[in-house]
C-alpha cells in the first residue's frame, strides 16, 4: 500500500514538475548541471528557509552567492518559504514523499523530533561530527533524535526579560530577582497603570514549557516509553504566579501576535515582558523609536522556582531531509551558512556557531541604551536549561494556546494548561503509535 | 387514408434521414467533447481525482511502526477501515464545531437574507433615482476578499485600537468582541457585512425581472405602493430568496476565514472551532489524530453534510414551486 501510495503521489508531482520544467527550459537556454559528481559538473544542492529577508538585513540570496562563487563544485540554490511553520512542514512531507524535497530544510527544534517520526530526515551523524566543535553544545544536541544527528544548529531563542529602563526608574524599580519581588513589583506598577509582564495566551505552547521546564524535563525516555510529566514545580510555579498577577489585574493579557500588543508597547501601558531572544529586533520594531534608547534586556530572575535558569523558545536549525542526493556536501556548505555569524545577525537571528563573538548590530545597541545585547543573549544561551521535546509536540502546543486564553476573562485557570499539556501529550503519542509509560 | 400515408411518409422520411443526420450529430458530438476535453481534464485533475484521492485515504491513518521512543522514522500508512470515520462521528470536536456552524446558520442567514431583500426592496422602488450608485456601493465589499475583509474587521473589533469600541467606551457601552458568548455574533457580522450585497444583487435582477405592466395593472386597481411590494414583488422573488439561502448555507458550512483569522486576536478560538478549521488542522498534525487520513474523513462527513442540505434544499424548491 505504501509503496502504491508513493507513485501515485510521485505520478502527480511529476506532472506538476513537468510543468516548471518546461517552463523552465524556456528562460535558463543551455544550463543542465543536474545530475552532478558523475559528469564532472557541479553537485547542486537546495535550501529552503523562513528567515524574515528584510530590507536592510543581508539577503540570503547574497550569501549563498558568496558560496557559490568561492565554491564551483558545490552550487546552492536557496529558496525562501513564505508562511508558518506548520504549512512549511506540511509541503515539506509531500515534498520527501514525491522524492522533490530540498536538500536542506529549516527545522524548529521543537518540530524536529515530529518530523524524524514523519520520516522526513537523513541520518547525518558522522558529516555532522566534523563539524561539532563550530557550534554551542546545547543547540546541537538539539539537532539530534534518539543519539543520532540530523542537521546543524542555526540560531537559538534562550527566553530573557526586556524592559523599559527608563519607565522602571519613573516608577522606583529594578528588575525583579525573586517571585516575590516579581508579584510586588507588578502590583505596584498596575497601581499606575502600567505593566511589568505580559500573559501571552498565544505563546503560552512555546514560552510556558520553557519557563516551566527549566526546572524539570517535560519529556523522558525510559526503556523506549515516553514518561510524560508537565505538571513540575516549575509548572506550578509558573501557573500560581500567572495566576495572582491576572486576579489582581496586574499584567497585561495582549496575545504576543495581536496588533494590541504593539499597541501596548507604543502607549507605555506594557514596559517589561518576557521574550526569546530572536524578539529584540522585532519588539525594535514593536515599540517604535520614541522609546530608543530606554529599553534594555536583562536576565530572568528566580521567578518560577528554577534556579533563575532560561528556557528555549523557538530557534531553529537545518536538516538534511530524506532522498537528499549530496548530503555530504549539503553538510559542507550547511557548515559554512550557519557560522557566517554577521551576516545571520543581520537577520535577527541569535547564532548558535561558536566561532565567533556575535556583534550587537549598531541599530540594536542604539535601540537598547548601548547595551551589549548579544553578550547579554549570549549569557542566556549558556543559562539555558535542556528541555526536549515529544513527537506531535504541535498538537499539544496547540492545545495549550486555546487552554490559556480561558484563564484571560475567568473562564479558567492557568493551571489547566498544564494538565491539557499532560493529556494532549499522552493522547498525541498514542495516536502516533508510540509507547506511553503511565 | 391521408393522415396515414402522410404519417407513414413522414415515417420513412425520417427513417431515411436517420443515418445522415447522425453522420452530422456525431461530427457534432466530437466538436463538442473537443471543446469540452480542457475543461474535462481539469476537472478531473482538480476536483475528481482528489475527491477519490481523499475517499481512498480516508481509511488510513498514519503511525509510527518500528519500536523505540521516536518510531523507525517513517510513519506508515495503516488500513484502519472504518476507524476515521468512527473518530469523525463520535468526536465532541466536530460535532462542536457543527453546532456552531449550525447556530451561525440560523441566525446569520436569514438577517442578511432580509437584509439583502429590504435593500433590493428600496433600490428598485421608485423612490430611488441613481440606482447604480446605490447598486455598486452595497456590492462593494463582496469584491474586497474573505480574508482581508476579516483581519479588517478583528481591527475593528480589537479593543485597544478600535475607534468603535473607544467610541462605544465613551459613550459608557463596554463591548468585548471577543467575549466567548459574543464572538460567533462578530463573526456573522463579517459575513453579513460582506455578502448582503452580493444577495442583494440577486434579488434586485428578480425584482427587475418583473413585467411593469403588473404594477400598473395593480395601480389601475388602486393598490399602493405597499400593497405592490406585498402582493407582486414578494412573490415573485421567492425562488431568488431560495437560491439565494442555499449559496449561504453552503458558504457557512465552509466558515474558515472568519475564525481563522480572528484567532490571532482570541487565541481561545480552538483548532477546532469549525469542522473546515479541524479539517485544516488535523491535516497539519496540531490537532490529533492527525495526518491526511482523519482529516479526509472529516472533508467526507461534511461534504455529506453539505449534499444532504442541498438535497433538502431540492425538495423545498420543488414544493415550493408547485403550490
Amino acid at each position: 500500500m505504501v509503496s502504491h501510495n508513493k507513485r501515485f503521489i510521485a505520478a502527480l508531482a511529476s506532472v506538476a514538475a513537468m510543468g516548471i520544467a518546461l517552463s523552465g527550459c524556456g528562460s535558463a537556454g543551455g544550463d543542465t548541471a543536474s545530475d552532478g559528481a558523475t559528469s564532472g559538473e557541479p553537485v547542486e544542492i537546495t535550501y529552503m528557509h523562513r528567515l524574515p529577508d528584510s530590507e536592510g538585513m543581508t539577503q540570503v540570496n547574497d550569501i549563498v552567492k558568496k558560496w557559490n562563487d568561492e565554491h564551483p563544485d558545490i552550487q546552492v540554490t536557496a529558496t525562501k518559504f513564505d508562511g508558518n511553520a506548520s504549512d512549511m512542514i506540511k509541503k515539506l512531507e509531500t515534498d520527501v514523499k514525491s522524492g522533490e524535497a530540498p536538500d536542506l530544510a529549516q527545522i524548529g527544534y521543537s518540530e524536529l523530533p515530529e518530523v524524524f517520526t514523519k520520516g522526513l530526515l537523513e541520518d547525518v551523524t558522522e558529516e555532522a561530527a566534523k563539524y561539532q566543535d563550530h557550534f554551542a553544545e546545547g543547540p546541537f544536541n538539539l539537532m539530534q533524535v534518539g543519539g543520532k544527528t540530523y542537521g546543524l544548529p542555526q540560531d537559538t531563542g534562550p527566553l530573557v526579560y526586556y524592559y523599559n529602563a527608563t519607565a522602571f526608574e519613573e516608577l522606583g524599580l529594578s528588575v525583579p530577582t525573586t517571585q516575590e519581588e516579581l508579584i510586588e513589583s507588578a502590583k505596584k506598577a498596575a497601581e499606575q497603570g502600567k505593566y511589568i509582564l505580559s500573559y501571552q495566551a498565544d505563546e503560552a505552547g512555546n514560552m510556558f514549557p520553557s519557563l516551566a521546564g527549566a526546572s524539570e524535563a517535560w519529556y523522558t525516555v525510559e526503556d523506549d516509553a515516553w514518561v510524560v510529566n508537565t505538571e513540575t514545580a516549575g509548572s506550578d510555579a509558573v501557573a500560581s504566579v500567572f495566576q495572582e498577577l491576572i486576579d489582581s489585574s496586574a499584567v497585561a493579557t495582549s496575545p504576543r501576535w495581536d496588533p494590541s500588543f504593539d499597541a501596548s508597547l507604543q502607549d507605555g501601558s506594557l514596559i517589561g515582558t518576557i521574550g526569546a531572544g530572536w524578539e529584540a529586533p522585532l519588539l525594535m520594531d514593536s515599540i517604535g523609536d520614541a522609546q530608543k534608547g530606554q529599553w534594555r534586556v536583562a536576565q530572568l530572575g528566580d521567578w518560577f522556582e528554577n534556579d533563575g535558569k532560561s528556557g528555549p523558545d523557538g530557534g531553529s536549525g537545518v536538516a538534511v531531509l530524506k532522498g537528499s542526493e549530496h548530503p555530504a556536501e549539503a553538510m559542507e556548505f550547511l557548515d559554512w551558512f550557519n557560522t557566517q555569524v554577521a551576516d545571520l545577525v543581520s537577520q535577527g537571528l541569535v547564532v548558535a556557531a561558536s566561532t565567533e563573538a556575535a556583534e550587537t548590530p549598531s541599530d540594536w545597541a542604539e535601540f537598547y541604551g548601548g547595551q551589549d545585547v548579544m553578550a547579554e543573549l549570549a549569557t542566556a544561551n549558556d543559562n539555558m536549561g535542556e528541555f526536549t521535546y515529544m513527537p506531535g509536540y504541535s498538537a499539544v502546543g496547540a492545545a495549550m494556546k486555546e487552554t490559556a486564553a480561558k484563564a484571560v476573562d475567568g473562564s479558567g485557570k492557568v493551571a489547566d494548561v498544564f494538565a491539557t499539556a499532560q493529556s494532549t501529550s499522552i493522547e498525541t503519542l498514542k495516536n502516533l503509535g508510540l509507547t506511553v509509560a503511565e | 387514408m391521408t393522415a396515414t400515408t402522410q404519417s407513414a411518409k413522414a415515417g420513412g422520411a425520417r427513417r431515411a434521414a436517420k443515418p445522415k443526420r447522425s453522420n452530422a450529430a456525431k461530427r457534432e458530438n466530437r466538436t463538442g467533447w473537443a471543446f469540452m476535453a480542457p475543461f474535462g481534464i481539469l476537472f478531473a485533475l482538480v476536483f475528481i481525482l482528489p475527491i477519490i484521492w481523499a475517499i481512498y485515504s480516508s481509511f488510513f491513518r498514519q503511525v509510527s511502526e518500528g519500536g523505540g521512543a521516536y518510531g523507525g522514522g517513517e510513519l506508515v500508512n495503516k488500513f484502519v477501515g472504518f476507524e476515521n470515520f468512527q473518530y469523525v462521528l463520535t468526536s465532541s470536536n466536530f460535532w462542536g464545531g457543527i453546532g456552531r456552524v449550525l447556530i451561525y446558520t440560523l441566525i446569520q442567514v436569514p438577517i442578511m437574507i432580509i437584509a439583502a431583500l429590504a435593500l433590493a426592496m428600496v433600490i428598485d422602488s421608485f423612490v430611488v433615482k441613481h440606482i447604480t450608485g446605490f447598486r455598486l456601493g452595497y456590492f462593494l465589499p463582496y469584491a474586497i476578499p474573505g480574508v482581508v475583509a476579516s483581519i479588517i474587521w478583528v481591527y475593528l473589533y480589537n479593543g485597544q485600537i478600535s475607534p468603535i469600541v473607544k467610541g462605544l467606551a465613551a459613550l459608557g457601552i463596554n463591548v468585548d468582541f471577543f467575549a466567548d458568548n459574543i464572538v460567533l455574533a462578530s463573526m456573522a457580522n463579517i459575513t453579513t457585512w460582506t455578502f448582503t450585497g452580493y444577495n442583494m444583487l440577486i434579488f434586485l435582477a428578480a425584482l427587475q425581472a418583473i413585467p411593469h405592466e403588473l404594477y400598473e395593472a395593480a395601480r389601475i386597481d388602486g393598490a399602493n405602493g405597499f400593497q405592490i411590494a406585498m402582493k407582486i414583488k414578494l412573490p415573485n422573488v421567492r425562488s431568488a430568496a431560495l437560491l439565494a439561502m442555499l449559496l449561504s448555507i453552503v458558504g457557512t458550512i465552509q466558515l474558515f476565514n472568519e475564525p481563522q483569522i480572528m484567532q490571532t486576536a482570541d487565541p481561545g478560538i480552538s483548532k477546532s472551532y469549525t469542522p473546515m478549521m479541524m479539517a485544516m488542522n488535523t491535516s497539519q498534525g496540531t490537532l490529533t489524530p492527525g495526518g491526511d487520513g482523519p482529516a479526509s474523513a472529516i472533508a467526507i462527513v461534511m461534504a455529506l453534510i453539505a449534499g444532504v442540505l442541498a438535497m433538502a434544499y431540492a425538495l423545498v424548491e420543488r414544493n415550493v414551486n408547485a403550490e
